[in-house]
């Protein structure tokens, strides 16, 4: 009987312990794998080896966009909501930047009525789940289509994305946030990641905002009765989302030196996998700023990586497959974790 | 046993009837006084013509939004029939090309036709299957799941396709499903099934029991587990049958346009859930009717069609359909609570 109860508390802690630390290992087995991996036909991986620091910085610099949403789409679902539309919003937001840049903005005036207007389409998500009760889900998918339609207006007719034309011209500071090395070789829309979520891992953790979120996800009846203001942390959860996807469309278009009003397109499903990949429960109430922030690493890793060894055409299938097995797995640890 | 199910619901029923019936009247009312306001703005528009158009351009749109809305009534989500659109029309392409094409694009595993549907449709059923066991089995939400197998079915047909489509070294009775004309006119067969399928959904939904079960799994799930209704069997069911549904409509339009495209149904499954939405089925559960799902359609359709004909840019579409549904489901909240008030 006590040896009984002494296995159920060892394989409890190892259960626990798995969910803690698995995305390490996994980050560390992609990192082997994708190092001893023959890919020395390949040009991007210089001189065959993954570990190749030009490599390393291209795939980090690459990340940016995902890295800076990744935190921020945790907390939300970790209070136990969703939002579908932060590829539109991240799509929105690289237009809107591509065009002030291209107006004749300066670089900070522009980063900042981007990323103002991402708080903006946070807050319009915010209001339709919040004030006007509208579930998750279709809210977020209302909005979707909404931001991708004012994107695509945005643009003109018979082109496909904001550039450099006969009239205007991108200016030349504008790739310098997702390209220009600032820090380690790295650029600014990498840093702002970094900082993004280390800010988002205090507010977990020592935050009210983490905390409340935390309640919301757990017992939502519970947490009002016990007087957090649900329907404000969510709100917030929104914008914040709202304003990083924003940070995110910065990056991308910076990277790319053009306003695509599609590129933000099934960013969605990447940021609710690598929020999956990292442990969080889509039930709410737990997971880690951090281990999202891992999992994006190692989604952009696989995708970058599989781009050398497989034609692109079998990235869905990839993407859809990690999706349902990170749902798979992450359930049945977390199941697992609170039956014992 | 038939006198309890039967005494039970029924008094449940008469009230929640009424609500329905009074939204789905709701959305024929709109969709009667859109085509009214859309004929007045745009030159044209009121002819008879244009009402035809109206539903059969939008019969793949509405065959999947039959099941789709079957499947939210019960409290669930199917965002995969978009991917099984494109991966049972290229499986159906794949299997029916003769295996001597000149590259791998053109040759595929030379099935006689009939027995390349049935092994596309297997395709499809397998994916509604792999829905019904994480949704079902492991208890994922349903949302989480089915963008998952959207994904992982359209990636199936990309990789089949390799990116593109297959169109070359197909047997000649290939297209002959999605252009067959009916009846001397120029409806084609897909529609009419479509209508057909339709009308089944209809009597099943209000007079059978499967339809009245999906109901009542949807309005409260533990009440119809405790009735003793064999909740996973019905939801798995539905996936399946959905599955088939998306399955056959990739097939037609495989054999409508004599490809098997692997981008083909992009945005159906939005498009699916937008008019299911439209038409006043509740997420929730338990809530709403496939005849107010085709009327969801026809607004849609009106809408979009009219935007067009005022020389909108094509862009608008989106937010068009982002403001019906918005308007759509904040007025029915609104209609409900007043006049349950």
């Amino acid at each position: 009987m006590t040896s009984y109860s002494n296995q159920t508390s060892s394989a409890a802690r190892f259960t626990s312990f798995l969910r803690n630390y698995y995305i390490y290992f996994v980050l560390v087995a992609v990192v082997v794998l994708l190092s001893t991996a023959n890919l020395d036909q390949f040009a991007l991986f210089e001189r065959g080896n993954f570990l190749y620091k030009r490599n390393i910085i291209n795939i980090l610099r690459v990340s940016a966009p995902l890295l800076v949403m990744a935190g921020a789409f945790t907390l939300l679902m970790v209070s136990g909501y969703i939002d579908l539309s932060v590829g539109s919003a991240m799509s929105l937001s690289a237009v809107v930047y591509a065009m002030l840049a291209i107006n004749g903005v300066p670089f900070i005036p522009a980063f900042a009525l981007t990323v103002l207007v991402g708080v903006l389409l946070g807050a319009i998500n915010g209001f339709l789940v919040v004030r006007l009760n509208i579930t998750p889900v279709i809210a977020t998918l209302i909005t979707l289509s909404l931001f991708k339609g004012v994107a695509l207006l945005l643009v003109q007719d018979g082109v496909s994305a904001i550039k450099s034309d006969n009239f205007l011209k991108i200016p030349g500071w504008f790739n310098d946030y997702g390209r220009a090395k600032v820090l380690f070789d790295l650029p600014a829309a990498f840093w702002v990641a970094v900082a993004v979520t280390l800010a988002l891992i205090v507010v977990q953790n020592r935050g009210k905002l983490g905390k409340y979120a935390a309640a919301t996800g757990g017992n939502p009846t519970a947490a009002k009765l016990s007087g957090i203001n649900t329907g404000r942390t969510v709100f917030l959860l929104y914008v914040i989302v709202g304003a990083s996807a924003a940070l995110a469309g910065i990056a991308r278009s910076s990277f790319m030196s053009l306003g695509d009003p599609l590129s933000g397109d099934g960013m969605e499903l990447t940021a609710i996998l690598v929020v999956l990949l990292g442990g969080t429960a889509f039930s709410g109430g737990e997971g880690k700023v951090l281990r999202s922030f891992v999992g994006a690493l190692i989604i952009m890793m696989l995708t970058v990586g599989m781009l050398t060894i497989v034609p692109a055409y079998y990235q869905t299938l990839v993407i859809g497959s990690a999706l349902l097995a990170a749902a798979a797995s992450n359930h049945l640890v977390s199941r697992k974790g609170k039956e014992s | 046993m038939s006198s309890l199910t039967e005494n039970i619901p029924q008094s449940l029923q008469r009230e929640k009837m009424s609500d329905e019936g009074f939204i789905t009247s709701l959305v024929v009312i709109v969709a009667v006084a859109l085509f009214l306001v859309a004929s007045l703005l745009v030159p044209n528009f009121f002819q008879w013509q244009n009402v035809v158009n109206l539903v059969t351009n939008n019969w793949a749109v509405i065959s999947l939004g039959i099941f789709v809305s079957f499947l939210l009534v019960s409290g669930n989500f199917d965002l995969s029939v978009g991917g099984i659109v494109a991966l049972s029309g290229v499986l159906s392409v794949w299997f029916a090309q003769s295996p001597d094409g000149a590259n791998a694009l053109s040759s595929g595993l030379g099935m006689p036709y009939p027995l390349a549907i049935l092994c596309a449709l297997i395709g499809a059923l397998a994916i509604g299957a792999m829905n019904a066991l994480f949704v079902v089995r492991l208890g994922i939400p349903s949302i989480i799941v089915t963008l998952g197998t959207m994904m992982v079915a359209r990636g199936i047909a990309q990789v089949i396709t390799q990116g593109s489509q297959r169109n070359t070294n197909l047997p000649d009775e290939f297209g002959f499903l999605g252009n067959l004309t009916m009846f001397g006119t120029s409806v084609k067969l897909p529609v009419v099934l479509m209508l057909l399928l339709f009308l089944v959904a209809v009597f099943v939904e209000r007079k059978m029991v499967f339809g009245r079960i999906t109901y009542w799994i949807g309005a409260n799930p533990e009440a119809a587990t405790l009735s003793g209704i064999n909740r996973s069997w019905h939801i798995t069911k539905l996936y399946l049958f959905s599955a088939a549904v998306a399955g056959m409509v990739g097939i037609l339009l495989a054999s409508e346009f004599k490809s098997g495209f692997s981008n083909r149904g992009t945005l159906m499954e939005f498009d699916a859930l937008v008019i299911a939405l439209l038409g006043g089925i509740a997420i929730t559960g338990g809530f709403g009717s496939v005849i107010g799902m085709f009327f969801g359609a026809i607004i849609l359709a009106v809408v979009t069609s009219a935007a067009t004909g005022m020389v909108l840019s094509p862009d608008w579409q989106f937010i068009l359909k982002a403001i019906a549904v918005f308007l759509a489901i904040v007025t029915q909240t609104w209609a409900v609570a007043r006049r349950n008030r």
